[in-house]
């Protein structure tokens, strides 16, 4: 009898749901300070969800979801396409590096909005200039990682390849991207986040679409309910990107060993 | 046959100075010869081999594998390496097939052929198993293996079991001995132990550094087999003299390139 209750007082301390927990108490918190503050900026908790479950009854929110999902969507890819290959050729060649390391890292680190006024006028307020914000927000961290992931595969694991006669396509394809794999997909997890943040941005910035245009009338009419409900949709949407991304991570790379996990 | 014909290699060296790898290398190596080369650190061993290997170039002579000069890495030559190089995504069967598949053999043909290899160094229960989750002793019979599957017919080890245990590695070159002894291949091995040079090879090439070059050839005039009983190899007279006479020369190597004490 002593060992199960032995064993029930130890589990419930190791399964405490350290994730649920925080979010319950960030909750409470929000719900306390919009009461107390009473500003129209910031409003508790509940009469934000109560906005939003009125934007999900009056269907006004699905049509911009679908927008912006679709921008984000076409953006990340664009970015990873892009990353993974201008990468690659960094990675592998020093002269590509060279050429190219000062202008991805100058866009790196340049603020992405900035651009903004020179794809409206180049793309027009279609759905073109936005993803292009897209691109910029998410494909350099991308890029500078796959690079710097490329650059550090094991040199003896490429000797070894070499030593069995294996073309250079072949070393690319069965040691080089399989060994950079972790870092690579490290990347791609920053570049999803940075893809969402884009995508807000872009749509309120430019062409006045998607979640963003929803966030802009809102603001316009001091609608802070509004304005925080949209920015739970957002969080969502973020979330479940990088969760899926993570997903395919795991797929990836089960094979590095969980000690030398960088979460 | 293996000839090795005035090899030199240099190359610039951080302080931009130049520093002979090697320098005026002869040597040649007969068929299903298992030789062994042993030096101090520096000597350029591990240089000459990845040279055999067709792996890095040289500056002067030649290198001829059964007569045609070596131009890169050959299908008749595979290399087993002392850090092992295995691809850690990759399961023990991927490995042992991974130069199977960079020569463009079949799957089917190439998973017959690994899982043939498996079983000879003992590694059956393990073929879905990552590197990470086996010993370096089993890793390397893996390396091994994977060397063995593309059926060459020179076998280029360098310091093979200078990264693990002592018993593992008494095991790992009982079982080398044995392999050898079955599939008759040459064998170049580079080693830093006088035991493992003498224990293996049918004659140890000693290396001198700086520059690297060959100091000298010892033969090892013990019987074959050896695998059958290397103990009683090991207390044989023949075999503690060779010991101790490479040791000696590797002594003097070593006391050359002391700093020069003060009273001497």
């Amino acid at each position: 009898m002593s060992a199960p209750a032995a064993a029930r007082r130890r589990l419930p301390r190791r399964r405490v749901p350290a994730g649920p927990i925080s979010l319950l108490a960030g909750a409470i918190v929000w719900e306390l300070i919009g009461h107390l503050a009473g500003a129209s900026f910031f409003p508790p908790l509940s009469t934000v969800i109560g906005r939003l479950a009125g934007m999900v009854t009056s269907g006004e929110i699905f049509a911009s979801l679908a927008d912006s999902l679709l921008n984000l969507v076409l953006g990340f890819a664009v970015s990873l396409a892009g990353g993974l290959l201008v990468g690659v050729a960094m990675g592998r060649f020093r002269k590509v590096e060279a050429a190219l390391g000062v202008y991805v890292y100058a866009l790196l680190t340049a603020p992405s909005l900035v651009f903004a006024p020179i794809f409206f006028s180049l793309l027009g307020e279609g759905r073109g200039s936005i993803v292009a914000v897209v691109v910029m927000y998410a494909m350099f961290v991308m890029i500078i990682n796959t690079a710097s992931a490329i650059q550090s595969v094991p040199g003896h694991l490429v000797e070894m390849a070499r030593s069995y006669g294996a073309s250079e396509t072949q070393i690319l394809l069965r040691v080089m991207l399989p060994a950079a794999a972790p870092m690579i997909m490290a990347g791609v997890r920053l570049g999803v986040g940075r893809a969402v943040t884009g995508m807000i941005n872009g749509e309120m910035f430019i062409a006045v679409v998607g979640l963003g245009r929803i966030v802009t009338q809102a603001g316009g009419r001091f609608d802070g309910a509004g304005v925080l409900a949209i920015l739970l949709v957002i969080i969502a949407v973020a979330l479940g990107a990088v969760a899926l991304v993570q997903a395919v991570d795991r797929k990836i790379t089960g094979w590095v060993p969980q000690t030398s996990r960088g979460h | 046959m293996i000839e090795v014909r005035g090899l030199g290699k240099s190359y610039i060296g951080q302080d931009g100075g130049v520093v002979q790898a090697l320098q005026d290398v002869d040597l040649t190596v007969a068929d299903n010869e298992f030789l062994t080369v042993l030096g101090p650190s520096g000597c350029g061993k591990t240089t000459l081999l990845k040279a055999i290997a067709g792996l890095i170039p040289w500056n002067e002579g030649d290198i001829f594998i059964d007569g045609s000069p070596v131009r890169g890495p050959g299908p008749e030559r595979s290399m087993v390496f002392q850090n092992f190089a295995l691809l850690p995504w990759a399961t023990v069967l991927e490995n042992v097939a991974f130069g199977l598949q960079m020569r463009g053999v079949g799957k089917t043909e190439r998973i017959e052929r690994a899982r043939a290899l498996i079983e000879t160094v003992g590694l059956g229960e393990f073929e879905t198993k990552r590197p990470g989750e086996l010993s370096g002793g089993m890793q390397q019979r893996v390396g091994i293996a994977r060397a063995l599957a593309v059926q060459p017919s020179v076998l280029l080890m360098d310091e093979p079991f200078g990264a693990v245990d002592e018993q593992t590695r008494r095991l790992l070159q009982e079982e080398l001995l044995s392999i050898w002894e079955e599939h008759r291949l040459t064998v170049v091995f580079i080693t830093h132990s006088m035991e493992e040079a003498v224990l293996l090879g049918d004659r140890v090439v000693l290396m001198s550094a700086r520059p690297g070059r060959i100091s000298e050839i010892v033969p090892v005039p013990l019987t074959r087999p050896r695998s059958s009983d290397v103990g009683a190899l090991e207390r044989s007279g023949k075999y503690v003299e060779i010991t101790a006479y490479l040791w000696d020369r590797l002594r003097d190597m070593h006391e050359e390139r002391r700093p020069a004490k003060a009273g001497r």
